[in-house]
């Protein structure tokens, strides 16, 4: 597959004329490929197909050099010094893992049991069942990338012998292409008009589109894989407009997949986006099925099994982190896995041409550094600061861990605390990326919900830990220091690192562990105003107190400002009323935003 | 025009508090050498009464006339440019500012000004070059940095500007500044010339004061004349005529630390705390300073507190003043500061009644 994948993409780049394939519905399952070959155009294609296939049948499964002498020499040349240069034989699995073990059987699937059964009951009822007695024939399956959506359904699909039609997503026209095509005549057709010519064919000819591709009488079953990307609010209308049309006018069982990004990956409206189509679906009386994260044992156990095939040398540990690294994603945990086996091969193979480098460059290539978060592969694993402060301030501790004989030190009974059921705080602040004043705010603003209401003690505890804190954010370095990088990054890191654990170890007798809303501190607001309320005074100072001269600040607020009030409350010729009313205005204001910081800018948590 | 500003006298000759201070610095100013001077002292003693008086001594009347300027100052602070932006109030031969308005940038402001000013010297009637003085307010807020290029500057341009310093305390300005000048400590006026001054007032407002009525102001301002004359206006708008029983209003932020005080000694628990936290919050909006709240809030607990545990209060207050003088938000420190004492409150009164 990968080998023609090559040849393929190499071909469709020489005929560049050819018009973005347009709504045929083809039966295979391995769309891409087939898709691309399929509408070549005429005379250039008839000339060269006898011998792609030629060489296909001839020598499955090497891709030979020679046998390209009918493709561009250059391109030879290339590909011989790439494949030399890789130094890694393709021969025997040439093939992409993910390709290669995908789940060809309901045991085989590692999705959640009872969601495979939903959507098998749901088909079979569909497809069994005489059309008039359901509301719609339209399901829509949503879910992150990777953990198995479409191979369900293909399953399902052949498991109850029915046959699968897909809409096959038009290729993207490139830049070139649509020069190319413009110049020469051709119309530009945007994907969301072929889909919306595509749903109108559906509605009209319900028999005769999906006849024609087959004569077989077996049942069909129509999955839309790839919803077409719009840019826009009317484009999403359209959109919206034409998967309703199709989920009410649709005679044979339609599965519309949808995949989400997750929401930290697109802080945007593009979750939103989804949300969108997914209720112009339901209102249309589709039903839904949404499917998780797989579990992280799940991904492992696939992971072994494949391991077992392929006679790799992967250690359970590697596996571990790889499925934990994935998120879910099994997809992605294959693809690390076969690339990791990869590099396992590659030392191998270089140990045996250098065999006196071999003991090092194993021992660095093969084990893997400890901490997850600097694996040389692996998604992203940074979390949200909500995320990471959810954790300090829940605290979760591991409660079956009583004995506490294999420490060095014997502590006091007030200091021991039980382990904590997370990473290094300084690593888990690390992925939140916290910013030391930033967190510090934010436990500060945060931690008193979270102490039992008893534990006063802790509560000093904590708020001295956070004045530490607090001190060392406040540590004016010397000027000579202060220029320098590192000794103020050294200053962070250890001031959040004293409030987090400050946070930690403090709250030893946490408040029964529920929901709460993580608000912004209020104290920020705060400074705002007590700022601009400074600003007003020294503004006013002079023409307001007339007086001679520039009073403090402090006197003012503590002394003149009191009595001014009381002054004005009482008897108004003592002063300028309209300046005194702007004052308390402007007092009003502070006091509304100090409402809006506490209800409405609160981010939610869960508690995890 | 508030009586504090109204009755403030304009002459050395005219001072009501602190004669013999304002005799000698009437004979120092007329012999022409004037040195750099410091005047420290507590809140409401009459620092600024003597700094304008001395300024009015040295000048005339020109000293009066001044202008108020909001000041945008481009300051090259070596890789980037600053612009800080000060009030100034200034007269032909002095300018008044208030360096620690400028937060942590101040020591920009303290070497530009005194720079500009001493680049265009003042010439006066004879044609004989003189000096420009700088009054700079709140000398003890100001970071350590400032005070050693106020040092430097000082040094730099004694021949062409004379500084005169105000601080309440003078033991947050450095030892090199105090050296420096010649020191003038202005101690708070004692209740019998507080009551004298209001006395004064009220005859030239015409009033009937109460016997001991002036007395009970006196009493309750703390020695601090301004604070004396403010609630004496407060009394008389409250009511005319007094009442030797009337009750002299309190500040408002000092009755709302009251209250917060009363909070932590009914309940002492995070929810407790958490509550003080928004009221010291709504003290702060109203830019009463952290040092003061703390201060006046240990005050109001120890008025209620057994005496075996005033010592460790105090202790705690003390430990987390000087911290939030070293740290970057007060409201940690106040924090603490309540936190630690509902805990030893709370250890009492389990200790004390079961």
């Amino acid at each position: 597959m990968r080998r023609r994948d090559v040849v393929v993409a190499l071909s469709s780049s020489e005929d560049d004329g050819i018009p973005p394939p347009s709504k045929t519905k083809t039966k295979t399952k391995t769309k891409t490929k087939t898709r691309q070959t399929q509408p070549r155009s005429t005379s250039r294609r008839n000339s060269k197909k006898p011998r792609l296939q030629q060489h296909q049948h001839q020598h499955p499964p090497m891709f030979n050099a020679v046998n390209c002498d009918a493709l561009d020499k250059d391109f030879s040349d290339a590909f011989m010094e790439f494949q030399q240069g890789a130094g890694y034989r393709w021969s025997n699995n040439g093939e992409l893992w993910v390709e290669k073990y995908k789940p060809k059987s309901l045991e085989e699937l590692i999705v959640h049991k009872k969601k495979v059964e939903e959507i098998k009951i749901w088909l079979k009822e569909r497809l069994t069942l005489s059309k008039e007695e359901f509301r719609t024939l339209a399901l829509v399956v949503r879910g992150p990338a990777g953990v198995g959506k479409s191979a369900t359904i293909q399953i399902i699909a052949s498991h109850l012998g029915a046959r699968l039609c897909e809409w096959n997503t038009p290729t993207p026209t490139l830049w070139q292409e649509h020069i190319h095509n413009s110049t020469s005549g051709k119309q530009y057709t945007s994907k969301l008009d072929e889909f919306e010519i595509f749903v109108e064919t559906i509605r009209k000819y319900p028999s005769l589109s999906f006849s024609c591709s087959s004569g077989s009488s077996s049942p069909c079953v129509l999955l839309i894989d790839d919803v077409p990307l719009t840019n826009g609010r009317s484009a999403l209308g359209r959109l919206c407009n034409s998967l309703h049309v199709l989920a009410r006018s649709t005679v044979i069982p339609t599965v519309i997949i949808i995949t989400d990004y997750s929401k930290a990956e697109s802080a945007d409206d593009r979750s939103h986006y989804f949300d969108v189509l997914q209720s112009a679906l339901e209102s249309a009386g589709a039903s839904k099925v949404t499917f998780n994260p797989l579990t992280i044992n799940s991904i492992k156990k696939t992971l072994s099994r494949i391991c077992e095939e392929e006679q790799c040398h992967v250690t359970s540990e590697q596996i571990d982190k790889i499925a934990k690294a994935s998120g879910g994603d099994v997809r992605h945990a294959i693809t690390t896995l076969q690339f990791l086996s990869l590099r396992l091969g590659h030392t191998v193979s270089s140990s045996l041409i250098n065999p006196t480098m071999s003991c090092s460059k194993e021992d660095s290539e093969v084990n893997l550094p400890d901490d997850g978060c600097c694996l040389p592969f692996g998604r992203d694993e940074t979390i949200s600061l909500f995320h990471a402060l959810g954790k300090f301030l829940h605290n979760k501790r591991d409660a079956s861990v009583t004995a506490f004989e294999n420490n060095v030190f014997t502590l006091r009974k007030r200091f021991t605390r039980l382990p904590l059921m997370m990473a290094t705080p300084e690593k888990v602040l690390d992925q939140a990326h916290g910013q030391a004043r930033v967190v510090t705010d934010f436990l500060h603003e945060n931690v008193l919900e979270f102490l039992s209401n008893d534990a006063i003690d802790d509560a000093w505890t904590v708020a001295s830990y956070l004045s530490d804190a607090d001190n060392l954010l406040g540590i004016a370095l010397p000027w000579s220091m202060s220029r320098k990088y590192e000794a103020e990054s050294i200053v962070q890191s250890v001031a959040a690192s004293v409030a987090v654990r400050g946070v930690l170890f403090g709250n030893s007798h946490p408040a029964i562990s529920r929901w709460h809303s993580i608000r912004k501190p209020q104290l920020w607001m705060i400074e705002h105003s007590a700022l601009r309320n400074k600003f007003e005074m020294v503004r006013h100072r002079i023409e307001g107190y007339n007086a001679l001269k520039l009073a403090d600040v402090c006197i003012m607020a503590t002394e003149y400002k009191p009595t001014l009030k009381w002054i004005e409350h009482n008897v108004t010729e003592y002063f300028d009323s309209h300046r005194m009313v702007e004052e308390n205005e402007c007092r009003m204001e502070g006091l509304d935003e100090m409402d809006w910081t506490s209800c409405g800018k609160s981010d939610d948590i869960e508690d995890w | 025009m508030l009586w504090v500003d109204k009755y403030r006298p304009k002459t050395l000759d005219k001072m009501m508090v602190h004669e013999d201070i304002a005799i000698n610095l009437k004979n120092l100013v007329t012999e022409q050498d004037c040195p750099h001077l410091l005047f420290y002292g507590p809140t409401g003693s009459g620092k600024k009464t003597l700094i304008m008086a001395v300024l009015r001594q040295m000048f005339g009347a020109s000293a009066e006339k001044v202008k108020v300027e909001n000041k945008v100052w481009k300051v090259d602070a070596g890789s980037r440019k600053i612009d800080l932006e000060l009030t100034t109030l200034s007269s032909n031969n002095h300018v008044e500012i208030n360096p620690s308005d400028a937060g942590f940038q101040d020591r920009y402001v303290v070497q530009e000004i005194i720079k500009e000013m001493a680049k265009n010297r003042p010439v006066d009637a004879r044609g004989k070059k003189c000096y420009k003085v700088l009054v700079l307010n709140e000398v003890d807020k100001l970071s350590r940095e400032a005070q050693h290029s106020l040092r430097r500057t000082m040094e730099k341009y004694s021949a062409s500007c004379r500084l005169i310093l105000c601080c309440n305390s003078s033991s947050k300005v450095t030892e090199a500044v105090r050296s420096r000048c010649l020191n003038l400590r202005i101690n708070s006026p004692t209740e019998e010339q507080i009551v004298r001054v209001l006395e004064f007032i009220g005859k030239k407002e015409g009033l009937q004061l109460p016997p001991g009525f002036a007395t009970r102001i006196a009493v309750q301002s703390n020695r601090s004349l301004r604070r004396a004359i403010l609630s004496f206006e407060t009394c008389r708008v409250q009511q005319y005529p007094f009442t030797s029983n009337q009750a002299i209003p309190p500040m408002d932020w000092e009755q709302y630390i009251t209250e917060i005080a009363s909070d932590i000694m009914q309940e002492q628990s995070p929810k407790r705390l958490f509550l003080v936290r928004g009221k010291f919050y709504e003290l702060l909006i109203n830019c009463i300073p952290p040092v003061i709240i703390l201060k006046r809030l240990v005050s109001e607990l120890l008025k209620k507190l057994d005496a075996e545990l005033k010592h460790e209060v105090c202790h705690w207050a003390a430990y987390y003043e000087h911290r939030m003088c070293l740290g970057q938000k007060a409201i940690f420190h106040i924090e603490a500061f309540v936190a630690k004492f509902m805990s030893i409150y709370k250890a009492f009164l389990i200790a004390t009644f079961g």
